[in-house]
Formats: C-alpha cells, structure tokens, sequence
C-alpha cells in the first residue's frame, strides 16, 4: 500500500505569469531527485504543459455529458419531468411531448430518474478529453475541453476522478502531485485547490501581477490552504518596488523570485525544461539558481521524505 | 381567429405599455384578433419573473400553455427563441419606442410588424433594466 502523496497546487490569478513553467519544473526537479511525481494540467481552456515537456498529445478518452433524450412511444405528456427541472432545461405545454433545451441542462439526470413511464432516455455528448502520457519520466494527466463547450467542470471533473484512482489505489507510488490550474479565481480553479495540501500562486511584479494575486489569495484563504507565493520574472522594472512594497504590507509569505534570463526563454522555445538535468560544465544561470532555492524551499514546506 | 401574446407592463391589458422582456415581463397580455379586429383581451401576471434562470423558457410554456399562436416581442434571449420556436410559435418584432398592447395590435392588424426566427439579444439580458424597446 503506497504512503498518500502531497499535493501542490500551482495556480495565480493572472494569465501568462509562468504557472505552467513552475509546475513542470517542480515535477522535473522531483524527478531529477528520484522522487515520482505526477502532474496534472488542469488549464481545461489551454492545456500546454505537454509542451513545455516536448511532448505529444496522443491518445484520448472522451468526457462526457448527460443529455436527455425523450423516447416518444413512452411519454405520456404528463409533465411531471419539466415540473421538476431545476434549470428548466425541458419545455412542456399541455397535452405535448417535452422538448429538451439543452442550452441550459445542467446535466443532473433528474428527468432521466424520475419520469414515472422510462421515456427520458441518458444519451450524452462529449464536452473534452483527457489525455494520460509520460514525458521525460514524468506521468501527465491533461484535460482539455472541447472548444465551444462551456462544461468545464465536467472535464475538471473527471481529471481529478483519474487523480483519486492514480493515487488511492494499493499500487500507487507517488510521492508528490503538482497540479496546473487555469488562471482566474473561478470553479475549475477553486477545486483544484481544494484537492491540494499546498498552494502556490505565481505571479509577476506588475499591476495585473498584484491585482491577480490578491484576488487569488482571498480564494485560497477562503478555501484554509496554506500558500506561499513564487515571483516570476521578478526583475521586471517600473513597478517593481511598489509591487513588493504592498506585499509586504499586505503580509505576503514568498517561497522564492525567478528573474527573466535567457537561460528562461530559451527553454520555453526548445521545450525542454529549464531545470532538466545539466551535463557536467553546462553554464548555469541565475533562474535556474533562483528555482533551485525555490525547490529546497518547497521541500521542506511540504515535509517530504528524503529519496533512499 | 387567431390569440397573440404581449409581454406587458404591470397587470397587462389593451391600454398598458408593452414591456420589452420577454422571458421576464411582469405581465403577458392575450389578445384575440378576428377579421381585423379585437374580439377578447385577458391578462395573465408573469410567474417566470423572478426566475433565477430559465425565465425564458418558463415564459414561452406560459404562453403556449394559454393558446398563443403569436407572440409580439421586444428583446428576445436565445433561450426563449428557441422554446418558441420548437413550439413553433410564429414571433413578431415590435417597434424600437414605447408603445402600448394596443397599438402594437394594431401595427399587426396593418402588416406592419416583421417576423423573426432568432434572438436578438444575449441569454439574461432581461436581468437588468432594460432600457426603452429592442431593435425595430
């Protein structure tokens, strides 16, 4: 029986600050230590994670939802489907069959449950995928919704099913699990973090930077998770002194600040993770120093166990 | 004979103004026309109102339910498009000012009014206060 693995949930209130570039090399560097970590890209809405890595979506499972489906021969009009949907997703008028809008189903199969002759009928339409693969010894879990569909949840859903049965079954042996979220402080994001023991919100020292962060830590506080938050691109000038000016005010707790250097860009083109193991005499710079503090630091926030 | 609906102000009837929701009007105002002219009013309050979501497609089971074969609209959402539509409820644009049930009965009466097939406004606009008619 394998020991529960931590969770980590990197996350931030802004688009572009570098939640997926900490989450794959916090994955990485575990990896690189002999730990196995598993990571999820729970960023439905643009799932890229794979590409930092320098992988390949390949096969995939559908996610599906519930949509009523009404079986004529069966109905007897009654009604009493429509009298009981929440949404009003299914019209009925007298003496008619209903019409299902599906618009605004929420997909609870309530109709499917309760009509008294069996003429509601589960038929289901596929709102995502997930896509399960290893990348560079790295196990990936992604969902990715499909585009137009606005079930979202049903995709986080579903990730976070595959997640419980990776890590609560007798042949598991994760030792850590890093989670991506979308940005924002909405649903998706919100259960991501509530899965998690630990939250880190990236974010960078611009106005947006602040303003996203702030939103962002009321969420988790509101959620009781412990966080710590990671500075991208913390060299940034201009509004560098008054950003960490008001977090210090505001009494923010920071694991660590990541400078934007060459070394950072380069690996985000080539794919290949900036922290992926060196080979001896490889130049190393002051991000990959700065993520380095920042993995020894998130080592002992989490408590985990040494590797052998 | 043929029985049009009109969402309306208030408690409906001929010399109320029209209100240009649909799915969340106070009233709807049933208007029966035969050769032209107006044979019976009745009025019915708006239960979907207060919907917290479906209003529009609450209202157009209210509708179909009292025997419209008509309605006459303001701003219609998609949601409630639809339903009328799979109710195959033939729906009219009304006139992009105040106007009231009357005269918008009439508008028809004289071939004045144009049909539409969609919704011309986004889902939960009627949630808000709208301001003056939909599009003419």
């Amino acid at each position: 029986m394998g020991n529960k693995p931590k969770i980590i949930c990197v996350t931030g209130g802004k688009g572009g600050t570098g939640k997926t570039f900490v989450a794959v090399n916090l994955a990485t560097m575990f990896k690189n230590e002999g730990y196995k970590p598993l990571l999820i890209d729970g960023d439905s809405e643009n799932p890229n994670s794979y590409l930092l890595l320098g992988g390949k979506l390949g096969k995939r499972e559908e996610v599906l939802f519930f949509k009523p489906s009404i079986n004529e021969d069966n109905c007897t009009k009654c009604g009493i489907c429509a009298q009981n949907c929440v949404p009003h997703a299914l019209l009925h008028v007298n003496n008619s069959i209903p019409i299902p809008i599906l618009a605004v189903c929420s997909g609870c199969k309530l109709c499917y449950k309760i009509c008294p002759t069996n003429a509601i009928e589960a038929s289901y339409k596929t709102v995502g995928w997930i896509y399960e693969l290893n990348e560079r010894g790295i196990d990936l879990l992604v969902g990715e919704l499909k585009p137009g569909e606005a079930r979202s949840a049903s995709v986080i859903d579903s990730l976070l099913e595959r997640l419980d049965t990776r890590i609560n079954g007798t042949m598991s042996n994760y030792d850590v699990v890093i989670i991506d979220t979308a940005p924002g402080a909405h649903c998706d994001v919100e259960e991501l973090i509530n899965k998690a023991d630990y939250v880190i919100p990236v974010t960078e020292p611009t106005k947006f930077g602040l303003t996203d962060l702030i939103r962002i830590n009321e969420l988790i506080t509101l959620l009781h998770k412990q966080f710590k938050v990671i500075i991208n691109r913390s060299n940034l000038l201009g509004y560098k002194n008054q950003f960490f000016n008001e977090l210090d005010a505001i009494h923010v707790d920071i694991i660590g600040k990541i400078p934007l250097h060459d070394e950072v860009v380069t690996s985000y083109c080539a794919g290949v993770p900036l922290m992926e193991d060196r080979k001896d005499g490889e130049v190393i710079g002051p991000a990959y120093e700065a993520f380095q503090q920042i993995y020894e630091e998130v080592k002992k926030w989490i408590n985990i166990k040494n590797t052998n | 004979m043929v029985v049009i609906a009109v969402p309306s102000n208030g408690n409906g009837g001929l010399k109320e103004l029209m209100n240009s929701r649909f799915g969340r009007c106070p009233s709807f105002t049933f208007v029966h026309v035969e050769d032209k002219k107006i044979t019976e009013v009745k009025a019915l309050s708006n239960s979907a109102v207060g919907q917290m979501g479906g209003a529009g497609i609450q209202a157009a089971q209210l509708v179909g339910n009292n025997g419209a074969e008509i309605v006459i609209v303001g701003f219609l959402g998609p949601n409630a498009a639809q339903s009328l539509n799979a109710l195959k409820i033939p729906i009219y644009q009304a006139p992009n000012k105040e106007i009231t049930v009357r005269e918008v009965i009439d508008l028809y009466i004289n071939d004045k009014l144009s049909l539409i097939s969609n919704a011309n406004v986004a889902a939960h606009q009627g949630l808000g206060r709208g301001q003056g008619m939909g599009p003419g």
